[in-house]
C-alpha cells in the first residue's frame, strides 16, 4: 500500500507510540493527555461549582462530606497535531559510496512517512512541510487515511536541491505550526539554519524532534588518496588527499556532531542521529518507543 | 674495449621518455570527484600531496628502458674490441727462400704470410711476379692492428715499387736478406708504328722524325717503326701515331674520330693548351681533343725555323711525351734504400682508429622485442587484474 515503508519497518512500528511530552491543546477526541480540562479520564482537580456547570460532573461524595458542591475535573485527552519538517536541500542527496540508492532524503522520507503511520493509527493530525527541494511541499495539517495519501504523494515528489531556505521564507511556517505540536525535524543539519529554526521552535513551545541523517561517508571518511570533494549546495570544491585529513575531519566532525546534540539536549529537542549504514527503526524506537523519556508516565504511555 | 655510438644524435630520442612518464604521472594526479556534504569539516589546509607518485612503477620503468633501448638503436651502437692480443707479423716477400727468411727473422712465435695479395700464409704457394710490394706494405700497415710489430723480409733487389720509399704509420722490421725479386714484366713490348703522310712539299720535315724514331729506338730497341709515305696513301689499321705534315684531309678526321693521336702542322688557329714553347714564350705547339683522340697542332711547319726545338737533343723525348709514351717510372730498387719510413701523422691517426668494430644492432634488436614481450605481458596480465 505504501511503498516508502518498507515491509520490515512495518512490525516494529506496531509497538511505537507517538506521544507529546506536554499536553495537547487541541479539541477533539484523541489519546494524548490534554492541558484543557474537561471530561477525561484522568483526574485533574476539583473546583467550585459555578453556575453553568452541568450537574452530573458534581461530585456527590464529596458534596456529602463536605456539603458544598465541588465540580470533579479530568484532563481531557485530545489529539495531536504531528508535523514532518523535511530538509530537501541538496546535500540530502549524499548516499554512501557503498549503497549509492540510498539518499539521506530517502531515509528521511520513510522516517516521515512512518511518522505519518503513527499519527493515523493514533486518530492525531499530521502536516508535512518540505524545505527546500526542486518542488518544496507544504500539505496542512489533517486526519486521516486520505491525508496520509496526500502526505505520501507529496513525499514521493520530492526531490533534493537548492539551499536551505532563508528565515524570510520560513515566516509562513510559523503560522502553520501552531503549538503545541510535535515537530519532527528531518535534516542532516550541517547548514546550520536548519539547526537554528529546530532550536527556535523548540523554544516556542512546540515539541520538536530532531533525526539528523548521516552517511557512513561522513561518519568514517573512508576516502584514501587525492580527492575533489564538491559540496553539492554551493558547488565549493576542496581537492585534498584524503588519507591526510582523515583524521582532522573525523575530529572536526565528531566534534560538530557532539556540539550539536548538546545544543538541542539543552533545548530539549528530542535528538537521534541515524547513519544510513543503520537499520531504519533505531531512530524510530529511540523516539518513539513506549517508555522512553518522552513518555510522561508508565501508565499513560502504555 | 667500449661501446660508441655511430649516430648519437639518435639518442634524442630519449625525449621520448617522457611519454610512459606522463602517462603513469597523469593518472596518479587525477583526482576522484566525489559529492560531500559535511565539506566545510575537510581541512582546506591539507592540499594532495604533490609528491611525484607513479602508477605501477615495474611497467612504467620496463616501458622506459624499453623506449631508452629503442633511442640507443637509432643511435646505432657498436662494439669496440681492443686489439686481439697483438702477435707480431712476419711477412716475407715472394722470391725470398723461407729458410733464409726464418734464419734473418728469428725463431720468432708470430703470424708468418707471404707479402703478397690476401696476404697467404706462408704454407701457402704464390706467384713470384707482379708484386705491388709498396701497395701491399701500405694495405697491411693499414690493416693490421696498432700495437702489432711488424717484420718484413725482403729480398736485396726489390722490385714493385712505385715512385716513394713507402711511408708507414708504424716502424718495420725490415730485414734482408740474399735474392733479388724478379723485375715486373715490361708494361708492354707492343710495337709502335709511327705513320707520317707528307705533302710534297713537306719532305724535308722527315729527317727530323726519323732521327726521332731512331732515337726512341736506341732507348728500347727496335720498338718504334716508322711508315713515311705520301698524303694520298692511306693510313694502315696496324698504326698507332700519325704525324699529318699535309693539309687537313679526311683521313686525319677519320683517324681522329677513331681515337688516334696525331700530330698536324700549320695549324696555328687551334685551340688547346701550349704545349711547347720557344724561349720567347711564344706558343709552338697546342694539344687537344680532337675527334675521339688527342691533336697535337703545331703553329708552323716541321722546320728548323718555324719549331727552333726540333734541333734540341730532348725533341724526341718531347714527342713521344707528346705522343702519350713516357718512361714509366723505376719499380727496382735495391732493398736497404727503401727502408720504409715511419710518418707521424699517420700513426697518430691510426692510433685513434679502433681495432675491430662489430655493430650491436641485432642484439640490441633482439633484447628490444623480449622488453616488448613482457610488457605487453605485464601491462595486460595487470589489466585483467583490475578487471577481476
Amino acid at each position: 500500500m505504501n511503498s516508502l515503508i518498507p515491509p520490515e519497518l512495518r512490525a516494529p512500528l506496531r509497538g511505537l507510540r507517538l506521544v507529546a511530552r506536554h499536553g495537547a491543546g487541541g479539541d477533539g477526541l484523541g489519546q494524548h493527555a490534554s492541558r484543557s480540562r474537561g471530561a477525561g479520564l484522568e483526574f485533574a482537580q476539583y473546583r467550585a461549582y459555578e453556575p453553568g456547570d452541568e450537574l452530573r460532573r458534581i461530585d456527590w461524595k464529596l458534596y456529602a462530606r463536605s456539603d458544598r458542591y465541588f465540580v470533579r475535573e479530568a484532563e481531557r485527552d485530545s489529539p495531536l497535531t504531528a508535523w514532518a519538517i523535511v530538509d530537501a536541500s541538496a546535500s540530502m542527496r549524499q548516499a554512501d559510496a557503498a549503497r549509492p540508492d540510498l539518499r539521506k532524503l530517502d531515509a528521511a522520507k520513510t522516517l516521515a512517512a512512518c511518522l505519518f503511520e503513527l499519527a493515523l493509527r493514533q486518530g492525531d493530525r499530521f502536516g508535512l512541510l518540505a524545505l527546500a527541494g526542486a518542488a518544496p511541499a507544504f500539505v496542512h495539517a489533517a486526519a486521516g487515511p486520505r491525508q496520509r495519501d496526500r502526505c505520501t504523494l507529496a513525499l514521493a515528489r520530492l526531490a533534493a536541491a537548492g539551499r536551505w531556505p532563508d528565515a524570510a521564507m520560513l515566516a509562513p511556517l510559523w503560522e502553520r505550526i501552531q503549538p503545541p505540536a510535535v515537530v519532527l525535524v528531518l535534516s542532516d543539519f550541517f547548514d546550520d539554519a536548519a539547526a537554528e529554526l529546530a532550536l527556535r521552535l523548540a523554544a516556542a513551545r512546540r515539541e520538536v524532534l530532531t533525526v539528523q541523517l548521516l552517511g557512513a561517508d561522513e561518519r568514517d571518511f573512508p576516502f584514501a588518496g587525492g580527492h575533489r570533494f564538491r559540496d553539492p549546495e554551493s558547488g565549493a570544491e576542496r581537492r585534498v588527499d584524503a588519507a591526510a585529513v582523515r583524521r582532522d575531519y573525523l575530529e572536526r566532525f565528531g566534534a560538530a556532531r557532539v556540539e550539536l546534540a548538546r545544543r538541542f539536549g539543552a533545548a530539549g529537542v528530542r535528538h537521534v542521529e541515524y547513519v544510513l549504514d543503520r537499520p531504519l527503526d533505531e531512530p524510530l524506537r529511540a523516539l518513539f518507543a513506549a517508555g522512553t523519556a518522552n513518555a510522561r508516565g508508565p501508565g499513560r504511555a502504555a | 674495449m667500449s661501446i660508441a655510438l655511430l649516430a648519437p644524435l639518435g639518442l634524442a630520442a630519449l625525449a621520448a621518455l617522457a611519454l610512459p612518464l606522463l602517462i603513469h604521472l597523469v593518472r596518479r594526479l587525477e583526482l576522484t570527484t566525489t559529492e560531500f556534504a559535511a565539506l566545510r569539516w575537510i581541512s582546506e589546509r591539507v592540499r594532495p600531496q604533490r609528491r611525484l607518485r607513479f602508477e605501477r612503477p615495474w611497467l612504467l620503468l620496463l616501458r622506459l628502458a624499453l623506449l631508452a633501448l629503442l633511442a640507443l638503436l637509432l643511435a646505432r651502437p657498436v662494439w669496440q674490441g681492443d686489439a686481439p692480443v697483438a702477435r707480431p707479423w712476419i711477412v716475407v716477400a715472394p722470391g725470398v727462400a723461407l729458410a733464409d727468411a726464418r734464419a734473418a727473422a728469428g725463431a720468432v712465435d708470430a703470424e708468418w704470410h707471404w707479402l703478397a695479395p690476401r696476404f697467404p700464409h706462408v704454407d701457402e704457394t704464390v706467384a713470384v711476379t707482379d708484386i705491388p710490394i709498396a701497395s701491399l706494405l701500405r694495405e697491411l700497415d693499414a690493416q693490421l692492428p696498432a700495437g702489432a710489430a711488424l717484420t718484413v723480409v725482403v729480398p736485396e733487389q726489390l722490385a714493385g715499387l712505385d715512385g716513394e720509399r713507402p711511408r708507414l704509420a708504424r716502424a718495420v722490421d725490415w730485414r734482408i736478406v740474399p735474392g733479388r725479386m724478379r723485375e715486373t714484366a715490361s708494361p708492354s713490348t707492343d710495337r709502335i708504328r709511327v705513320a707520317v703522310r707528307y705533302a710534297r712539299d713537306a719532305e724535308a720535315s722527315l729527317r727530323y722524325l726519323r732521327a726521332a724514331v731512331a732515337a726512341w729506338n736506341q732507348d728500347e730497341p727496335g720498338r718504334y717503326e716508322l711508315d713515311a709515305q705520301p698524303a694520298e696513301v692511306p693510313v694502315a689499321d696496324a698504326t698507332n701515331r700519325l704525324v699529318w705534315l699535309a693539309p687537313p684531309a679526311a683521313a686525319l678526321t677519320r683517324w681522329l674520330d677513331r681515337g688516334g693521336v696525331a700530330l698536324v702542322v700549320n695549324d696555328g688557329e687551334a685551340d688547346g693548351e701550349p704545349l711547347w714553347r720557344d724561349a720567347g714564350g711564344r706558343v709552338l705547339a697546342k694539344i687537344a681533343n680532337g675527334g675521339n683522340g688527342r691533336r697535337i697542332a703545331l703553329s708552323g711547319a716541321l722546320t728548323a725555323t718555324d719549331l727552333p726545338l726540333l734541333l734540341d737533343a730532348d725533341f724526341p723525348q718531347r714527342l713521344r711525351a707528346a705522343f702519350g709514351g713516357a718512361t714509366p717510372a723505376p719499380t727496382l730498387a735495391p732493398a736497404a734504400t727503401m727502408r720504409p719510413r715511419v710518418d707521424t701523422g699517420m700513426a697518430a691517426a691510426s692510433a685513434h682508429l679502433p681495432a675491430s668494430i662489430r655493430p650491436l644492432d641485432a642484439w640490441l634488436a633482439l633484447l628490444i622485442a623480449a622488453l616488448f614481450l613482457l610488457e605487453r605481458f605485464m601491462a595486460t596480465r595487470s589489466r585483467a587484474e583490475n578487471a577481476a
